[in-house]
């Protein structure tokens, strides 16, 4: 009961700022948008590139890649919502007033999936209004959104370690910066057949790559290492929650 | 069964890394029921004792029990029986303050049924009633302290912990806080850890008092057994011309010991001299001065007794030679 009321209230609070305020609500939303739209309008000619082989069109194959990047963002900038707590003294008062704080955390982490579930539910109707085909039947649907998701939970937890070590808002490029270089350094605008060089390289053993596929596979209903992918995220899961975790103890050890 | 709602403390240490330590191995014991002054300049250790106690830092040694509880292996059970008001009211500039009892009550497990009545209880007992549904941001620093107190309260706390409650408020808030901090004790049987930097308040409301300096208790008593301690009344005398203060001070040296006055020249009588005396030697001399005035002892004479410097002078050279925390 009392971890249920901790985590309630912390994403309570966090949902509640972030619906009430649009300078926190609408960089959220608009930033997947204007990527999603910058990416599938101005590259669509990449599709007639030899070589590309993604039966859905290009939109269907930027889509799965905002959606994406949008859920491991939308965790990182609850990291930062947890870091501009504790320098500003607000996390203590939760620290303080949680009988369990491991609920702290996963209030902030209920709040980082609401978060993600309002952009990619956005993103998702202006992506069919884009013309997206989809190819995938429910089941392939559940299981990208399923994927991002657990991808939001990854760039939550591993932000949140970061957030309550470093306990102040200079943290952030340390949270965002290591996401977004994995996010980048995958096969963002053409398949991974189309890389060449060291980008090609790097771009094989980034698990990234694997989520991309098999997200792009899915919506086409055509799905590859489905496994492989679902196992890399939870194990990231997992080693990011230990991360986590350990990030909340050296918080409760500063005082 | 009655539940257990004492402090006590034994052997608390702090050290912080390539630092000194804050806190030296106090030992205390706060009855139920009982508001326990901490004074102390600034840095003197009052808010680490309170975070170790508050389970908000841990403990470098030694031992504590919070409502019967240890702060070391049993930290959400004396989390869920104290509430604590900190130096700064850290609130969210974004929530009202009505979303904040809100939030207090889902944190602290407050039945559904009873979050509102008690979120307005409170509203009206620290009198934001009105403000209530206005963001904090708009806030002024003593209606944050006022809110501050109310969310410490929310889960009606067996222990509360106050930091330095009155710092930057008005004296009209003062004198509001102090009543309702008095009202806990006696009505509510509530136990009250205060920290304090102003001798008035822990003269007015504690029913002991502790005073830290550099992180050791070195006196603890009732407010009037300490001034009993010192026992006897000073002298200070303000001169008319700034000529006399060498002869007012040999005068003065007759009746008692110099005290470290800055504003005016002051002895402690000793035993058998009295005010009488000190104007007959001063007529006989011819001796005129602007004021003259005889002071019982306060607690900032304690504090002097004890450590060898007024709780202002202390507070002064914290803020010139601040320390590593």
């Amino acid at each position: 009961m009392r971890l249920r009321g901790v985590i309630a209230g912390v994403a309570w609070r966090m949902l509640k700022n972030v619906v009430t305020t649009p300078s926190i609500l609408l960089p959220s939303l608009l930033f997947p948008l204007l990527f999603f739209v910058a990416f599938a309008g101005g590259l669509s000619q990449v599709q007639n590139v030899p070589g590309f082989d993604y039966p859905n069109g290009y939109t269907a194959f930027q889509f799965v890649f905002v959606l994406l990047q949008a859920a491991a963002f939308g965790g990182v900038f609850t990291g930062f919502a947890i870091a501009r707590d504790f320098e500003g003294g607000f996390g203590r008062r939760l620290m303080l007033a949680s009988p369990n704080r491991l609920g702290i955390v996963l209030g902030y982490g209920v709040a980082a999936v609401f978060r993600w579930v309002i952009t990619a539910m956005l993103l998702t109707v202006v992506a069919l209004a884009f013309g997206m085909q989809v190819g995938g039947g429910p089941v392939d649907l559940v299981a990208l959104y399923t994927l991002a998701l657990i991808i939001n939970v990854c760039g939550f937890l591993w932000s949140a370690g970061i957030a309550m070590r470093i306990r102040t808002m200079q943290a952030a490029p340390l949270m965002q910066m290591p996401v977004f270089l994995l996010l980048f350094l995958a096969p963002v605008y053409v398949p991974l057949s189309l890389l060449g060089g060291t980008l090609h390289a790097v771009a094989r053993f980034n698990p990234v790559t694997y989520a991309l596929g098999t997200g792009r596979g899915l919506l086409a209903g055509d799905a590859t290492q489905v496994g492989l992918s679902f196992g890399l995220a939870l194990v990231l899961v997992v080693v990011f929650s230990v991360w986590a975790l350990r990030g909340l103890r050296s918080a409760e050890a500063a005082g | 069964m009655a539940r257990d709602n004492s402090i006590v403390v034994e052997k608390l240490v702090r050290e912080f890394r390539k630092g000194p330590r804050a806190v030296d191995g106090i030992d205390l014991h706060v009855a139920p029921g009982e508001i326990y002054g901490f004074l102390g300049p600034n840095g003197a250790g009052k808010s680490t004792t309170v975070l170790m106690l508050t389970t908000l830092l841990p403990a470098t040694t030694g031992s504590a029990r919070v409502g019967g509880y240890d702060i070391r292996t049993e930290g959400p059970k004396v989390r869920s029986v104290i509430g604590a008001a900190l130096q700064e009211a850290a609130l969210d500039p974004l929530l009202t303050g009505r979303d904040h009892l809100k939030l207090q009550t889902m944190l602290q497990a407050v039945p559904k049924a009873e979050r509102k009545p008690r979120q307005n209880e409170l509203l009206d007992r620290v009198g934001l009633t009105e403000a209530a549904d206005r963001k904090v941001r708009g806030y002024s620093g003593g209606m944050k302290r006022r809110l501050d107190l109310a969310l410490a309260l929310v889960h009606r706390p067996s222990i509360l912990f106050l930091d330095e409650p009155t710092t930057g408020l008005d004296p009209q808030s003062r004198t509001a806080l102090w009543e309702e901090v008095a009202r806990l004790a006696r009505e509510d049987n509530v136990t009250v850890f205060l920290t304090t930097q102003y001798l008035e308040e822990a003269d007015v409301l504690a029913d002991r008092v502790g005073i830290i300096d550099n992180g050791r208790i070195v006196a603890e008593g009732t407010p009037a057994a300490l001034k009993a301690e010192i026992g006897r009344p000073s002298i200070h005398v303000t001169p008319v011309r700034d000529d006399d203060r060498s002869v007012i001070t040999e005068l003065l040296g007759r009746f008692g010991e110099p005290l470290g006055s800055e504003r005016d020249l002051a002895v402690r009588l000793r035993e058998g001299s009295g005010l009488v005396d000190v104007i007959r030697a001063m007529d006989a001399d011819g001796v005129v001065v602007d004021d003259i005035e005889l002071r019982a002892p306060t607690l900032d004479d304690v504090f002097l007794a004890k450590t060898g410097r007024t709780l202002e002078g202390a507070a002064a050279e914290k803020t010139v030679a601040p320390s590593v925390r």
